[in-house]
């Protein structure tokens, strides 16, 4: 029991050192050193208080992205979709934000967070009916469901919603009733979306952990088989959680509409959707070991603009990294079996030396 | 004494457990060597081991005296070692004669000779007594033929070790006649012959000498002629069981706790349940026999209420549930066994805590305002591992984890802990270990002392007319005849479990075994 959960914890770090090992000689192929690349990218991630600013705000649409993946795959399905549904929800997010106007600070900005949120689910809807009546393949209609957001966004931002300022591909920007405060100033903003994001995730875990609820709806993802035996709706529960993911990732759209840029870009998402999956899958489900998962991406995207500019390694490495890790988390059970043998070896070592 | 086979001093380690501890089996030249012992007891692992399957941490394989290092199937099959696998590896769609040559086809890479397979396959028909043509789907065979198709491949690879894992797991009473007539024709060739089984009776009737392993160990072997059922027993468990001896007191009720009422059940155009009637008493347990697939399944869980019946309706203590769901079900007091333990019964990522309520974690005992109470759920959990016996370290080792015996006390305990009216169980003690079984019939004869009722399919005859007060038997979705617990044979039932319908049987009435018996011999 306690050796199965060292490996749980040890083999993301093998994997994660591997991906670095594994990046580190491409960018010896590049002709720069590693390490120095490395150094720079930690710099630029934790390096100072401005560069944890900037990781943190990375980190929290990574996170909750994860949160929404994670859901999913508590009732065992494998949701691809986030990157649609977030555009949708900064849409939904950023519609209230511009055209509701007088309302309070304290009502416009949930309501807007709450449209964003709506959006999402809205969004995720149609897949999730199709796959629970038809049994048509979520992933397959969520990936169409993503490029076809991706084209109606930039259509909705550059026709109908365009900004007056025709120099930006955006729309205008919100009322500054809608907008997030700001928990830290400077040339540096943290904003508190932050704090809803940690808000999400002990909710979150409570919810899975500790309630009724929870409980079956991790049963129907365990073996929806023995749940339906024993009387829980299944079906209901992966309804739920696959449109709680939709929330989930319309909640990206409003922070980053209302806590990062203040307006509506069309092309505002780096993929943070996608970023969400290895995390999610690396904590399996766990909303809190996301956070940490979530930190560190943010802290790759953060820092390599810094290693870019002082060492001059491409900051498109950490895509390779990234992908690295996917593929070795595809790979999970070899690592888990190399560790075991190591473990096994180890073992025998510490018993010949104390003999 | 020349042996086909000598395994010496085998261990075998897998992560926490010793499958295997200086295991040591001999096979003679033209034997049937029986290796039995309770689920885990190491024989698979064993008998995967000699297959080349798994490969020893120590130990050696003299095969006709000759040292073996093989580490692959292939390298096993080479040596002319052939397993018939409990469950069957044919492929349905392809033909008696694909299935036998796939893998050793003859003719070029490029050209299937399907002529010369025809020859070379068709004297292993003539002598298995295969009245089909060699271009049958194996689809369309019974489980029986099947199986002899299974044997055919291993021969036609020029095998002269054979392991059958469970061979009788799938067969009729009379399919396991002939198997044993085929074996004894196997032996008189030359063949050596290995069965692993749980089932003891068989054991006493076709082998030569049995083997005992338990927990990893080699525990004896002895000669078939010099031992009888409860010396083995002995052995498997280490302590005396007295198996097939219950006490069942008292009389079934005349009042009716459930009754199934003109069921039928149809997937697509095909009845898989036709027009089924069945009562079972307050006080009574009603065993359910039948080849396996022949409707047990599907009756069960149309009870439990995971699926609707096409027509006809379930009257559970004069209520009508027939459209309630399985949680309605079991608030009113039903109680669900079901087959596959790990489908059906358990998550097995789940602890056995957590197991211990599923489907019941909306009660006050585990429910608090929407948490989960899990102090008191702890203490649920620890009463119930202590009463039921489950051999465990603790509440929060996964069922997963668990032996098949245990996995299935782990159920028992939870639906006995509701305190059901009724218990409908479909084969609860499959691949259990027979401590464990004891165990299970135990708390079912104890419902039925209670006044609870039983509905019990079960593929174990002798499970069944040691437990039943009455025995129905369901032949392809229908329902052939009841009989009276203490009338039932192994013949009468056998005879029923095949679709031969007697005019004489009605619910309750004798079959006449003479007319049965006459029939077989023509």
């Amino acid at each position: 029991m306690k050796k199965n959960r060292f490996a749980a914890v040890l083999s993301p770090i093998c994997m994660l050192l591997f991906s670095f090992l594994l990046a580190g000689l491409l960018i010896l192929a590049l002709g720069k050193s590693p390490l120095v690349a490395y150094g720079a990218l930690f710099q630029g991630a934790f390096g100072s208080s401005t560069a944890w600013i900037n990781t943190i705000n990375k980190a929290v649409p990574i996170c909750l992205a994860a949160f929404a993946v994670g859901i999913c795959s508590k009732v065992g399905v494998f949701n691809i979709g986030v990157e649609g549904q977030l555009l949708f929800g900064a849409l939904g997010s950023a519609l209230a934000g511009i055209y509701i106007t007088g309302l309070p600070a304290f009502l416009h900005i949930p309501l807007c967070i709450s449209a964003g949120m709506l959006s999402g689910a809205l969004w995720a809807l149609i897949p999730t009916v199709l796959y629970i009546k038809r049994d048509a393949n979520i992933i397959v209609s969520n990936i169409l469901f993503n490029l076809v957001a991706k084209l109606v966004l930039i259509a909705l931002v550059l026709g109908p919603f365009r900004g007056d300022n025709a120099m930006v591909p955006g729309t205008n920007r919100i009322q500054e009733t809608a907008a997030l405060p700001i928990l830290v100033g400077g040339s540096a903003k943290l904003s508190s979306a932050v704090l809803l994001m940690l808000g999400v995730a002990i909710l979150l875990y409570i919810y899975l952990n500790h309630t009724t609820n929870g409980f079956e709806l991790r049963a129907v993802g365990l073996n929806h088989h023995a749940a339906s035996y024993a009387g829980i709706p299944s079906k209901k529960y992966v309804f739920f959680a696959l449109l709680a993911g939709g929330m989930l990732a319309g909640m990206i759209g409003a922070m980053e509409v209302q806590g990062t840029y203040l307006m509506l870009y069309n092309d505002f998402s780096p993929g943070y959707g996608f970023d969400g999956i290895p995390i999610a899958l690396l904590a399996q489900g766990n909303p809190l070991v996301s956070i940490v998962g979530g930190l560190l991406f943010g802290g790759l995207r953060s820092g390599s603009q810094f290693m870019q500019i002082a060492v001059g390694v491409d900051k498109e490495i950490i895509t390779v990294i990234q992908g690295l890790l996917v593929i070795c988390i595809a790979a999970e059970p070899i690592f888990r079996r190399g560790i075991n043998l190591a473990g096994r070896w180890l073992d025998r070592r510490i018993v010949a030396w104390k003999q | 004494m020349e042996y086909a086979l000598r395994m010496c001093a085998i261990t075998k380690h897998f992560p926490r457990v010793i499958a295997n501890d200086k295991v040591d089996l001999t096979l003679r030249k033209g034997e049937i060597l029986a290796l039995v012992g309770e689920n885990g007891a190491g024989k698979s692992t064993l008998m995967n081991i000699l297959y080349g399957l798994h490969t020893p941490d120590s130990g050696e394989i003299y095969i006709h005296g000759k040292k073996m290092n093989y580490q692959t199937t292939l390298g096993a099959i080479e040596q002319g070692v052939g397993m018939v696998h409990q469950h069957f590896m044919l492929i349905p769609r392809l033909s008696i004669v694909e299935n036998v040559v796939l893998g050793n086809e003859p003719g070029s890479a490029l050209r299937f000779h399907r002529a010369r397979a025809k020859k070379e396959v068709s004297p292993f028909l003539e002598q298995f007594k295969l009245e089909v043509s060699l271009d049958t789907p194996v689809q369309d065979l019974s489980m029986g033929m099947q199986q002899k198709v299974e044997i055919i491949k291993v021969l036609y690879r020029k095998a002269n070790i054979l392991i059958l894992d469970e061979p009788t797991a799938v067969l009729t009473p009379q399919e396991i006649d002939e198997l044993g007539v085929i074996l004894a024709s196997l032996k008189k060739q030359g063949m050596s012959i290995i069965i692993i089984t749980h089932k003891l009776q068989e054991v006493i009737d076709f082998s030569d000498r049995i083997t005992v392993m338990r927990r990893g160990v080699h525990i004896g072997t002895v000669e078939t002629a010099g031992t009888d059922v409860n010396e083995i027993v002995g052995m498997m468990v280490g302590r005396n069981v007295n198996l097939g001896q219950y006490d069942i007191k008292g009389v079934p009720d005349k009042d009716v706790l459930l009754s199934v009422k003109d069921l039928s059940y149809r997937a697509g155009e095909r009845f898989i349940l036709k027009d089924i009637n069945l009562e079972v008493h307050k006080g009574e347990i009603l065993g359910i026999a039948g080849i396996d697939g022949s409707g047990q399944d599907e009756l069960t869980e149309i009870i439990n209420g995971t699926i609707k019946p096409t027509q006809g309706e379930i009257l559970f203590a004069d209520n009508n549930v027939t459209h309630r769901n399985p949680l309605q079900r079991r608030r009113s007091g039903m109680g669900f066994i079901p087959q596959d333990r790990l489908k059906h019964g358990l998550v097995s990522d789940f602890s056995i805590e957590e197991n211990l309520t599923l489907g019941f974690e909306r009660k006050r005992e585990y429910n608090r305002k929407g948490f989960i109470n899990k102090k008191n759920r702890k203490a649920l959990a620890k009463a119930a591992i202590a009463r039921f016996d489950i051999r465990t370290t603790g509440e929060e080792v996964l069922a997963g984890t668990l032996s098949g015996g245990n996995q299935q006390k782990v159920i028992v305990a939870r639906e006995m802990g509701a305190r059901p009216r009724i218990i409908v169980a479909n084969q609860p003690t499959r691949g259990v270990d027979i401590g464990a079984i004891a165990f299970i019939h135990q708390t079912l004869i104890g419902l039925r002392n209670e006044g609870g009722g039983v509905l019990l399919a079960s593929l174990e005859l002798d499970e069944l007319m040691s437990l039943s007060d009455r025995i129905a038997v369901m032949y392809k979705g229908r329902l052939m005849g009841t009989l009276a617990g203490r009338d039932a044979t192994r013949e009468k039932l056998g005879y029923m479990m095949v679709g031969r319908m007697n005019d004489n049987v009605h619910n309750g009435e004798n079959l006449q075994t003479e007319k049965g018996a006459r029939h077989e011999k023509e």
